[in-house]
């Protein structure tokens, strides 16, 4: 059942063509992947910039494209993982980041999703949406972000 | 009087010129755009606290029986993107923190337009515009909203309410510019501007029983700040100079200058469960060419060290030290009560404050919190609170309950 999925999984990812690629590469997987909207054009994007984009003090891609970040509830598995595994930070200092940016003026707080069903939606039908989701969630619709 | 009323005005002003620029620039967009709109977001917070003191009155008369509830800040803002590199918000601000309830009224806490307008994988750098928060130690920005705050009061040595309309915000423009280095990011914020002089300086300097006002000269602040892994360790360095000149109609005082130079080293260190954090502030303040006040030169120095322990997921706990002098070279305040023949105790030039605080937030928007200080000094007691300094008890405490929400 596990195989059958993650070949699944891997036949949606070569539909996807070379954008996935860096997917691909992924040894790990149960590692949480950085997702975006299909049709941003960076594949790749650094911890760092990835860390300032999801603190929201970085507003645009790297090619210039608005951002729309998006983000599950503090408590949620998922989030706490994605948090510390990828971006070696805790919520709790997400959180407080994005507090001093939305009552000082500097910035504005990310999107939030109820589960990994609804992220996969705004992923793959907003434009330059940015997320995380599990391997399992994954369709043809969403493009993984390799991050180095 | 004038000053606050000139403010008041130049606040309304402001602020219908800011709904002005978010309403322009929402306009043609939003017939070609809908995606404009959809960057719109407006947040608020409420908060409302109880405050009971054995001695001396802290925002409001709280040494009475039932404590005193003049302590409340309500804020509301909203922020827009109307072009992916520009960002517009504002945010409204009724405070008020004992006082009759005039400075209640809602105020522009800050409105502002950012354009980054660099941004890649190693660098953002942009330019904002408007009146700015101050990047001062690590809580002055949002210095007004309890739920980024670690405690009901932040440590009153450094983020006193004696001369706050100084510290929280500039009418100017201001440039960031953050670094990814291969450790962690540097960050650099730089502005010029007029800063906010308003009656508490005057206040506090004693300068509101004559007939004349304090205008803000040109003033410029900086702040130097360095995450190293992700924010595990933090630390920041901010420095300020804040120019006013007063304008005296006749005599008594005389025209003259006032000078504030202050500077703030910050150090935090992150875990999951606890966080440590430490701030030491010395400011420098200067009086110079009164005629009817002999020049002032002083080096205030304040610091704390506190610890902030994170437990059942949506509780904290905290305990604190924090220490204020007014004068470093007189740390007993003995030679100041003596040039005040005694009118001044020695107790009002220094304060040293020990904090034990609990944080409950059972949903995201809702928190509860309680805490105990034990103070020894009366340096940062509001002197509205307690006019006849002589009347204050060097050694109290005070008990402080708070609640808050936020959308």
């Amino acid at each position: 059942m596990r195989r059958l999925s993650r070949l699944t999984v891997m036949a949606l990812m070569l539909l996807a063509g070379p954008l996935s690629a860096g997917a691909a590469n992924a040894v790990d997987a149960s590692r949480i992947l950085l997702v975006a909207h299909p049709g941003v054009d960076t594949h790749q994007l650094k911890r760092d910039t990835t860390r300032a984009i999801f603190a929201m003090r970085q507003r645009t891609w790297p090619d210039g494209q608005a951002v729309r970040v998006y983000v599950l509830d503090n408590h949620h598995p998922v989030h706490t993982r994605f948090a510390k595994e990828q971006l070696s930070v805790y919520p709790h200092q997400l959180q407080l980041a994005w507090d001093r940016m939305v009552f000082s003026g500097t910035g504005q707080a990310p999107n939030r999703v109820r589960d990994q069903a609804e992220m996969r939606e705004r992923i793959a039908t907003t434009p330059g949406a940015l997320g995380y989701l599990e391997r399992e969630y994954l369709d043809a619709r969403i493009q993984v972000i390799s991050m180095e | 009087m004038l000053v606050s009323k000139s403010f008041r005005w130049s606040d309304l002003r402001s602020t219908s010129a800011m709904v002005g620029l978010l309403a322009l620039s929402v306009v043609p967009h939003a017939r070609s755009d809908q995606g404009v709109l959809d960057t719109l977001q407006v947040h608020g917070f409420l908060s409302q606290a109880l405050i009971i003191t054995d001695d001396n009155n802290f925002f409001g008369p709280s040494s009475e029986d039932d404590g005193s509830l003049k302590f409340t800040e309500i804020g509301a803002n909203a922020s827009l993107r109307p072009h992916e590199n520009v960002l517009l918000a504002a945010q409204v601000l009724s405070r008020r923190a004992g006082g009759d309830g005039k400075e209640a009224s809602p105020t522009l806490d800050y409105g502002l337009l950012d354009y980054q307008m660099l941004s890649d994988q190693q660098r953002t750098f942009g330019v904002q515009l408007g009146r700015v928060k101050n990047p001062f130690g690590f809580y002055n920005q949002t210095r007004d909203v309890a739920f980024t705050r670690p405690s009901i009061l932040l440590p009153q040595s450094i983020y006193f309410d004696r001369t706050r309309s100084l510290a929280l915000a500039g009418d100017g423009i201001t440039l960031y510019h953050e670094e990814r280095l291969d450790t962690g990011a540097l960050r650099l914020q730089a502005g010029v501007g007029q800063a906010r002089v308003e009656d508490d300086v005057e206040r506090t300097l004693g300068l509101e029983r004559f007939p004349g006002s304090l205008e803000a000269e040109s003033s410029a602040i900086g702040q130097i700040r360095y995450e190293h892994d992700g924010g595990r360790i933090v630390t920041a360095l901010s420095a300020a100079s804040v120019n006013a000149d007063y304008d005296s109609p006749n005599g008594s005082p005389g025209n003259g200058t006032f000078q504030f130079q202050p500077w703030v080293l910050s150090f935090q260190y992150n875990e999951e469960l606890w966080s440590l954090t430490a701030e030491y502030a010395i400011r420098q303040l200067k009086l110079e060419d009164f005629t009817a006040l002999s020049d002032t030169d002083k080096d205030g120095e304040s610091w704390y060290v506190q610890y902030t322990r994170r437990f059942h997921h949506d509780w904290q706990w905290l305990v604190r030290y924090d220490s204020l002098v007014n004068d470093r070279d007189d740390r007993s305040g003995e030679a100041f009560a003596a040039s005040t023949g005694g009118a001044v105790p020695a107790h009002s030039q220094f304060a040293d404050d020990i904090t034990l605080g609990l944080q409950w937030t059972p949903h995201p928007r809702l928190m509860l919190a309680g805490e105990y200080h034990y103070v020894d000094g009366t340096a940062w007691l509001p002197s509205q609170d307690n006019p006849d300094p002589a009347a204050t008890e060097r050694r109290w405490s005070m008990l402080l309950f708070q609640f808050s929400v936020r959308f």
